[in-house]
Formats: structure tokens, C-alpha cells, sequence
């Protein structure tokens, strides 16, 4: 008796042993098939992209797609830098992506520091107001501001597209939760060695903080790189031009009024490529300053 | 130089709103540093002795009183205008800079004629690492040190501006016990070495005891008690300061005089001629209990620890615990039941039972 | 312990953020919510010297307005689709990727990827991929037929092509198309945010689920799913809010006409409307419009947080 309930037991533990191992085979082949098949999915208009900027526009028209271009035309390149002005583009976007950046930061380092480290009255009441300001929609500010550039002037310059989105609240919010995990004694220190505030700063709190410097540089950059509504209601000249709104212009239409897709293609995948290094390299700092943000660029 | 304090007191608002009463953290605070001596203030945690170290350093400002640095007046002297060097109890080195750069860091802050040129600084900068001896480090990351090589680049760092005073927080608290032992003699060589008068801050009476030239025991904001270590060790002021010193920690026992005899329970056990009749508490230190078939005080034996050179014997006296040292020459049979003690008079402190000071006989 | 000297740096450090605050944040809050409570305010009329009396008549011609109606049927439809898709479909991914060993990193590089790219840029391309090139209906001879890959996609199965975004074609495939961008787009998020949190899930709890023979749909909903639920409250919320703000995405598969060439608008949303209404001049307009979406996403926020109180398990 005892015997047969030991024996039974053994070929049970055996057979559902052998189901969970055949169970965890499968289950692990479909995880991967789904996951490669996402993977295509993400990455399919990308290889499109590519695929379509190398072709000739009849190649490109032909009812049986080609999977990689018969003739391979880089021509398609300096085609879109030519029709669509390209150049002049990528140089205003990098003027105002780094002058924007550059005073943002100051501005930003500034401003956490003293929300952080000094003591004045209404500190508390003033951080829990700007941070109040991070609920509402962009949108509603851009109504009036539109009217106050309008009135200072600064419609189609470069002003316009730096100066009103100098100040990120939520930047400031988290340089300054990065200074405060700074041990307070590293001031102290600093302090009975006759370090000013500013050299304190410079040499002990940016320094230790330069990850999260580095992620708001990024993100301000990719916000400058990607911005379109604004810059195309204040400065929408071909001198101010930022890239995004020369390619969604008409630039690639042909005298029929047909889009030149390759070359408009070619354009795409050159505005992507910066983005695409940037994403290669700094990949850490983009993923830091993401995952506590939700904002795109 | 000597450091003087004058009545100083420090007083913190509260931090609950609607209570508007504030915490003395340190009152009336009066005594010398003389110079080139190292003190050691020593109380438990909230007692007012790092308060009392902040104001020295002048990073907290005093409510009341004065502090002279000789016959300076620095009361009002911001921090980094009195010279002083500082060590935190947790070093507070700069992470991202190497040992040398964290080393160098307080001289580039000099400015006009005290500015050194770059061969002078990295001069003092070595000599303030050989004095600790971590010359062979200083290109490393503090976070490649261990606990007790950070607590010597913190040391370097505050010596290396020749400071008129030197300041330690707890700078043994965060080291493990044998490090501990090894770099509070260090400590003890480098202030000898340098003279330069030290404030170090510390809770633990070993510590305190064992490398000061002067110590001063605080409880809640009040100095109990400033005198060289033995001196305040053999003759403490009341209950509290002699049961701070001494490990194992003095014996306390309930007591009473009667007709100049001193009782504990029913046992007469020491002439105290001159003191009037009442109830007491008595201190006995471990080493002052005697083995003594014949002694009067009788206490109930529970254990012996023999630790080499001395024995402790632990007892129970009226359902008290009670642990004395006596020297392992004598031998006591583990077996009894009960031991007999006569006592040391210089090692008998009594106490008052509410006021818990001293009454001498 | 405020002294002086700290007080008067702290505002000159604070100064041009407080300046260019005032500016561009504070004074247009203000001045949004005077605008759009002013009937039928307009920005160059009001510099003529014109007056405007105070009403709510902004917000009762732009809640009357067929245009707007559409423009917020277009935006609550497109989140109402994405949110709950993207979510589930990030939520797999994820829980797919925290259970493999092999090539995690890679996959989790890939899966990142969208979000580093230019909305519009890449819109083109799903346009391109989406597009007819030349008539469909093209004659044999006809060298311009190109259907578009998706197209090319779908026949190879079998199915028939559809017109997705060109003249005449269909509202519900239009929306199809603006789904799959946007789903395509916010997945990286969502992932990254899941993923983030399933990866400080105490592994104990799936080694006792296994203990105790759980199968693994019901590990899923049972143990991973509550674990995660400030996460997923999380990315549901700032999916709602970017979902409501819809706009670069539309502009990308749609260019500047916002529809298809025969219906231009068609697929406007709330803060297309509003910039309609700025770019003709109607700040009135604009205003009233603006606060009814700040309204919108604030009610639905608040609804997304109360839910996520009773449904978040800790």
C-alpha cells in the first residue's frame, strides 16, 4: 500500500515535471516571437526610411516594392540638402539648440541652487508655485505670448524661439533634488575653507551632479531639434526656418504636384541621424531624465 | 593659541510651530582650551557638545557670550575667517576629486597675500599627507579609501591651512573597534606633533578618557564637570559624570547613612565619619571592591569571568547586578553561594538621592 | 537662522528665472483667462482701441462651434483608442522582456528607439508607408501604382488594398493610421516606465507564486499587474495628458491640412483649434478654448487619480 502511494507519487512529480518543462520551452519561444515580431515592428519604418531615400523616384513608384534600391542614389541627399534648404536649416536649429541650452542651464543651476541650498523667506511657497505651473498645458501660455513677442517685437529672429522657454520648471525641479542629496557637512566643509558660494557651486555641486546635468542638456537639445508649433507661428521665415518645419513644408513637391519622396525621405533620415547618435551614445542620460519626466523633448 | 568661552549659549527656535518655546541646546557655557592641548568634550547624544564645537568653527552663531581665539574677539568672525580647521564625522570629503585634490582644496581658496603659489601649495599638501601618513595615496578617489584612510585625508585636509585651532566631530565614531584604537593614538601623535590646540567632540568616555589632556562631561546644554581624565575619573562631581566614566560602569546601589557608618542593605560597610544621617546612593567602582571572606558587605554570586590578568566577579546584591574586578592572583571558589567584599574608600563615591551630588567625607 | 546676505543672493540668483517667469508663465495665465472672458475678444482690435464686454460668450460659441466639436471628437477618440492599446501592448513587452535573459539589452535598446525621433519626421515616413503613389485603380500600363508597403503588406496576405490617408479615403482609416503612429510613438515610454518597475518587483513573490503552482495568466494578473499598478496609474495618466495635446502626430502623416486633401481638418484636434483660432486672430476664441482643455485634462486627471486610489494596491 505504502509502497504503491510512493510509486505513484514518483510518476506524477515525473509527468508534471516533464509538462512544466515542455511548458517553459514553448513559452519561452512565443515571448521571443513576440518580442522579435515588436522589434520589426518598431523598427520597420526606420529600415523604410532608408530603403526609400536610396531610391530613384520611378524605383520608389514601381508597383512591386524593392526591398533594398537597385541603384543605390545618394544623389537623393544632397537633392533634399538642395531643394529644401537644408543647411540653412540645421544651422538655425543648432543656434538655437545651443544658445538656448547654454542659458537654460545657467539659468536652471542658478535657480536650484538657491531653491536648495540658501535660506530666504517664501522659499516654500515659491517652489510649490512654479511647480503648480508644470499642470498646465503649454498651449495656454503660448496664446498671450504670442501677443507679447508680437509686441516686443521679436517675430522672425532668433530671440523668439530661445527666450520664452528658457526656464523648465521641471529641470529645476530636478537639478535641485539632485543638489540636496549633496551632504550638507560637503558645505560646511567648503565653508570653513573660505569657499565662496559661487566656487562651491562650480567645484563641488555641478561636478557631483553632472549626470543629471548632462540628461537636461540632452533633452533640451532634442526639445530645440524637435520643436515645431511655436517656431512655425513666430519665426517662419527662410532666415529663422528650424528644421522641422522645412520639412513638413512644401519643398518636395515637384512641378505636378507630385512629392519627391525619396528625396523628401533623405531629408527625414538626416534630421534623425543627430538624434540617432545623440540616442547611441548617450542613451544613459536620455533614459535618467526620461523616466522621472513623461515629457517629450 | 588658547580658545576662551565666555557664557556662551546657544538657543534653537522651535521647530513646532505652536509651542513657541525653544531648546537651550547649550547654556552658559564657560571655559578655557589652554594651548596646545587636546579636550575632549564628552557627553551622551543631545547633550550640546557638537553645538558648542559648531560655534567654535563659527558655522553656528552664538545666542549669548563670547568666544576669544587668544585675545581675539571672533565671536562675530565668520567661519572661514578664524583659522580653523575642521574634521566631520563622516570626513565630508569631495567625492569626485582625488585625495590630493581634496587636499589642495582649502589653499586655493586663499586669497591676496595669503595666496601660495602652485609648488608651495602642493608643498604643504604633501607635508600635511605625510603627517598622516597617506602620501602614497593621493591619487585615489576617497571612495577607494578605507573607513580610516578617509578619516586621515579629512584630518589632512584641516591641517593643511595651518590652522590656529584644530576641530574633530566624533572622528572615531565611524570606524570599526580595532581602527578605532589605532587612530585615536594617531590622533593623539599628530596633535602632539603639530600643537596645535584640538576640540574633538565624542561619546564615548574611552575615547575621551584615553587621549585628552582635558575633558569636559555635558549633560543637556550644562558642563558637569572640566578636569584632566583621572582627576575627573577619582573624584567625580555627582552620579551622572561618575557613572559617564569607567567601563564596566560603576556599581549604584541604594544606601543610607547611619551614626557615621555607611549602609548598603543591612551591611555596614564603610566609615564615613562627618556625614549627618540620611538616605544616599552610593557608587562603587569595580576595581574598589575587595574579596574578603571576612568582609561585611555580602552579596550573592552568580558568575566569574576570569579575562587573564583580572577576574570579574559578578554578584547580586539585593537583586542588583553587581560587577567588580579583582585580580586573578586570588582565587574564589565558584562554588559558594555568596562572596564577601570589603571596600576601597577612594573608589566609594556618596550622592545625594535627589540633587545626585556629591557628598564628600 | 535667515540672514541678510543669504536672502538678497538667493533673489539675485533667482532673478531671471523669476523675470522671464513672470513674463511668459504668470502675466499668460492671467491674461488667457481675461481673454477668453471677453466676448469675442481679438488681439488687433483691441490694439484699434476697440472694448470688449466681460461674458462667457467665447466659451458658449466654441462649445456651439461644429468645428470644435470635431476637434475634440478627433482628440477624446484617438486617446480613448491609444491609451488603453499602447498600455497593454508596453505592459507585454515588458513583462516579456523582464523574463528573458538573452538578448534583453539589445531588444531594450530597439524598443527604445522611437522615442529619440522627430514626431513629424517620422510621421512622413508612416505617410510614405501609408501613401498611394499615383491612382490605385492604375491601368495596366499605367507605371505610377504603387499601393504603398503597407498595402504591398496586406495583399501578400491576401486582403485588398485600402485607402488610407489619401483623397477619399475613409475617416475610420484615417483614425487607423493616426493610431498606429501614436501607439508606435508612445510605447518607448511606457515600456521604459513598466520595465523600470517590474525590475524592483521583489522576485520573492514570483518564486512563492511558483511554489504554490500559480499558472502563469494568473501570475500576470494577479501578482505582476497590482505590483505595478503606480506605474501603469502613472503612464495611463501621462498618456491621457499627451493624448489630449495630440497634435505633431497628425501634422506628420497629414501635413498642414490636417486631413486628407479632400477634407482638410478632418482630423483637427484641440490644440489644432486653438491654433486656428490664434492664427486668425480670435485670442477670445483661443482662450476660452485653451481653458476648456486645461478643464478637460485637469477632470480627466482627477478621474484617472481617484480610479487608480481605489484600483492602486499600494
Amino acid at each position: 500500500m505504502a509502497d504503491n502511494i510512493k510509486v505513484m507519487k514518483e510518476k506524477d512529480i515525473s509527468k508534471v515535471t516533464r509538462r512544466a518543462k515542455t511548458g517553459g520551452v514553448v513559452a519561452k519561444v512565443l515571448t521571443y516571437a513576440f518580442l522579435v515580431f515588436m522589434a520589426i515592428v518598431v523598427l520597420f519604418p526606420f529600415y523604410w526610411m532608408i530603403n526609400s531615400s536610396l531610391k530613384s523616384i520611378e524605383e520608389y513608384r514601381m508597383s512591386t516594392p524593392t526591398f533594398w534600391p537597385q541603384h543605390v542614389m545618394w544623389s537623393n541627399y544632397s537633392e533634399a540638402f538642395r531643394v529644401a534648404n537644408l543647411g540653412r536649416l540645421f544651422l538655425n536649429t543648432v543656434i538655437v539648440g545651443v544658445v538656448s541650452t547654454i542659458l537654460s542651464l545657467i539659468i536652471t543651476v542658478l535657480s536650484a541652487f538657491a531653491f536648495a541650498r540658501l535660506q530666504f523667506k517664501g522659499k516654500n511657497i515659491l517652489f510649490a508655485g512654479l511647480l503648480a505651473t508644470m499642470m498646465i498645458p503649454g498651449e495656454l501660455f503660448t496664446i498671450t505670448n504670442y501677443g507679447t513677442v508680437n509686441d516686443l517685437g521679436w517675430m522672425n529672429t532668433y530671440t523668439v524661439l530661445i527666450v520664452p522657454f528658457l526656464v523648465s520648471v521641471f529641470y529645476i525641479y530636478l537639478l535641485r533634488q539632485n543638489f540636496l542629496q549633496i551632504p550638507n557637512e560637503l558645505y560646511l566643509a567648503a565653508k570653513v575653507d573660505g569657499t565662496s558660494d559661487i566656487k562651491y557651486l562650480w567645484k563641488v555641486m555641478i561636478p557631483l551632479s553632472l549626470p543629471t546635468i548632462i540628461s537636461i542638456t540632452i533633452l533640451k537639445m532634442m526639445g530645440a531639434w524637435n520643436s515645431y508649433i511655436w517656431p512655425r507661428l513666430v519665426a517662419n521665415d527662410d532666415l529663422h526656418k528650424l528644421i522641422t518645419n522645412g520639412l513638413r513644408g512644401t519643398a518636395f513637391l515637384d512641378e505636378a504636384g507630385e512629392t519627391n519622396y525619396p528625396a523628401q525621405m533623405a531629408a527625414v533620415a538626416l534630421v534623425s541621424l543627430p538624434l540617432f547618435l545623440v540616442f547611441v551614445f548617450l542613451r544613459k542620460y536620455i533614459i535618467r531624465g526620461v523616466s522621472r519626466s513623461g515629457i517629450k523633448g | 593659541m588658547k580658545v576662551v568661552l565666555q557664557n556662551v549659549t546657544k538657543i534653537f527656535p522651535s521647530r513646532n510651530k505652536k509651542s513657541k518655546e525653544s531648546v537651550i541646546a547649550v547654556d552658559d557655557f564657560t571655559f578655557t582650551v589652554p594651548d596646545g592641548k587636546l579636550v575632549g568634550l564628552l557627553g551622551p547624544s543631545g547633550c550640546g557638545k557638537s553645538t558648542t564645537l559648531y560655534m567654535i568653527s563659527g558655522l553656528q552663531k552664538v545666542s549669548g557670550g563670547k568666544i576669544f581665539f587668544d585675545d581675539d574677539d571672533v565671536t562675530d568672525l565668520a567661519a572661514e575667517k578664524r583659522g580653523v580647521g575642521l574634521v566631520f564625522q563622516n570626513y565630508a570629503l569631495y567625492p569626485h576629486m582625488t585625495v590630493r585634490q581634496n587636499i589642495l582644496f582649502p589653499l586655493q581658496n586663499l586669497k591676496g597675500d595669503d595666496k601660495l603659489s602652485k609648488d608651495e601649495m602642493l608643498d604643504r599638501a604633501t607635508t600635511a599627507a605625510r603627517l598622516v601618513q597617506i602620501d602614497e595615496l593621493m591619487d585615489r578617489k576617497p571612495s577607494e579609501l578605507s573607513g580610516g584612510q578617509q578619516q586621515r585625508v579629512a584630518i589632512a585636509r584641516a591641517l593643511v591651512k595651518m590652522p590656529r585651532v584644530l576641530l574633530l566631530d566624533e572622528p572615531l565614531s565611524n570606524l570599526d573597534a580595532r581602527l578605532r584604537l589605532q587612530t585615536r593614538e594617531e590622533i593623539r601623535r599628530i596633535q602632539r606633533e603639530t600643537g596645535i590646540t584640538t576640540v574633538f567632540v565624542t561619546h564615548d568616555q574611552e575615547e575621551a578618557m584615553s587621549i585628552s589632556d582635558l575633558i569636559v562631561v555635558m549633560k543637556k546644554g550644562i558642563i558637569q564637570q572640566i578636569g584632566k581624565p583621572q582627576d575627573v575619573y577619582d573624584d567625580p562631581v555627582n552620579l551622572f559624570v561618575a557613572k559617564f566614566l569607567g567601563t564596566p560602569p560603576i556599581n549604584v546601589f541604594e544606601g543610607r547613612v547611619a551614626n557615621g557608618t555607611l549602609y548598603i542593605g543591612e551591611d555596614a560597610v564603610l566609615d564615613v565619619g562627618g556625614v549627618e544621617d540620611r538616605e544616599v546612593t552610593v557608587g562603587v567602582r569595580p576595581e574598589g571592591f575587595v574579596y574578603d571572606p571576612a568582609g561585611s558587605l555580602v552579596c550573592k554570586l552568580t558568575g566569574i569571568e576570569v579575562m587573564g590578568r583580572d577576574m570579574s566577579v559578578v554578584s547580586e546584591k539585593d537583586g542588583k547586578v553587581v560587577r567588580s574586578i579583582i585580580n586573578s592572583d586570588v582565587t574564589v571558589d565558584p562554588t559558594l553561594a555568596e562572596v564577601r567584599y570589603t571596600l576601597k574608600p577612594n573608589k566609594v563615591f556618596i550622592f545625594d538621592k535627589t540633587t545626585e551630588e556629591r557628598i564628600r567625607f | 537662522m535667515v540672514d541678510n546676505k543669504q536672502q538678497w543672493k538667493a533673489w539675485l540668483y533667482l532673478s531671471p528665472a523669476i523675470i522671464l517667469l513672470l513674463v511668459f508663465t504668470v502675466w499668460p495665465i492671467i491674461n488667457t483667462v481675461r481673454m477668453a472672458f471677453l466676448d469675442g475678444y481679438k488681439g488687433l482690435e483691441a490694439a484699434g482701441g476697440a472694448t470688449f464686454s466681460f461674458g462667457v460668450q467665447n466659451f458658449v460659441k466654441v462649445v456651439k462651434y461644429q468645428k470644435f466639436l470635431q476637434c475634440l471628437g478627433n482628440t477624446a477618440l484617438m486617446c480613448v483608442l491609444t491609451v488603453p492599446i499602447s498600455t497593454l501592448l508596453a505592459l507585454f513587452i515588458a513583462v516579456c522582456l523582464n523574463s528573458i535573459k538573452a538578448l534583453q539589452k539589445p531588444l531594450q535598446t530597439i524598443f527604445f528607439l522611437p522615442y529619440v525621433t522627430n514626431t513629424i519626421a517620422i510621421g512622413m515616413v508612416f505617410a510614405a508607408m501609408f501613401n498611394i503613389v499615383g491612382s490605385f485603380i492604375g491601368t495596366q500600363n499605367e507605371l505610377i501604382s504603387n499601393a504603398g508597403i503597407i498595402n504591398n503588406i496586406i495583399t501578400f496576405f491576401g486582403g485588398s488594398n485600402v485607402n488610407w490617408i489619401n483623397t477619399g479615403s475613409s475617416y475610420a482609416a484615417n483614425i487607423a493610421v493616426m493610431v498606429v503612429y501614436i501607439v508606435w510613438n508612445a510605447l518607448p515610454f511606457k515600456i521604459l516606465i513598466l520595465l523600470g518597475g517590474l525590475q524592483s518587483v521583489n522576485k520573492q513573490y514570483y518564486e512563492a507564486a511558483k511554489v504554490d503552482g500559480t499558472s502563469r495568466a494568473r501570475t500576470f494578473w494577479r501578482i505582476t499587474v497590482p505590483l505595478l499598478s503606480p506605474m501603469i496609474a502613472y503612464v495611463v495618466i501621462t498618456g491621457f495628458i499627451g493624448g489630449f495635446k495630440e497634435y505633431s502626430s497628425v501634422i506628420g502623416i497629414f501635413g498642414q491640412s490636417m486631413g486628407p486633401a479632400n477634407d482638410a481638418g478632418r482630423l483637427n484636434t484641440m490644440v489644432g483649434f486653438i491654433y486656428d483660432a490664434l492664427s486668425s486672430n480670435n485670442q477670445g476664441r483661443a482662450s476660452a478654448a485653451a481653458l476648456i482643455l486645461f478643464g478637460i485634462i485637469l477632470v480627466v486627471t482627477l478621474i484617472n487619480l481617484y480610479v487608480s486610489k481605489k484600483r492602486v494596491h499600494y
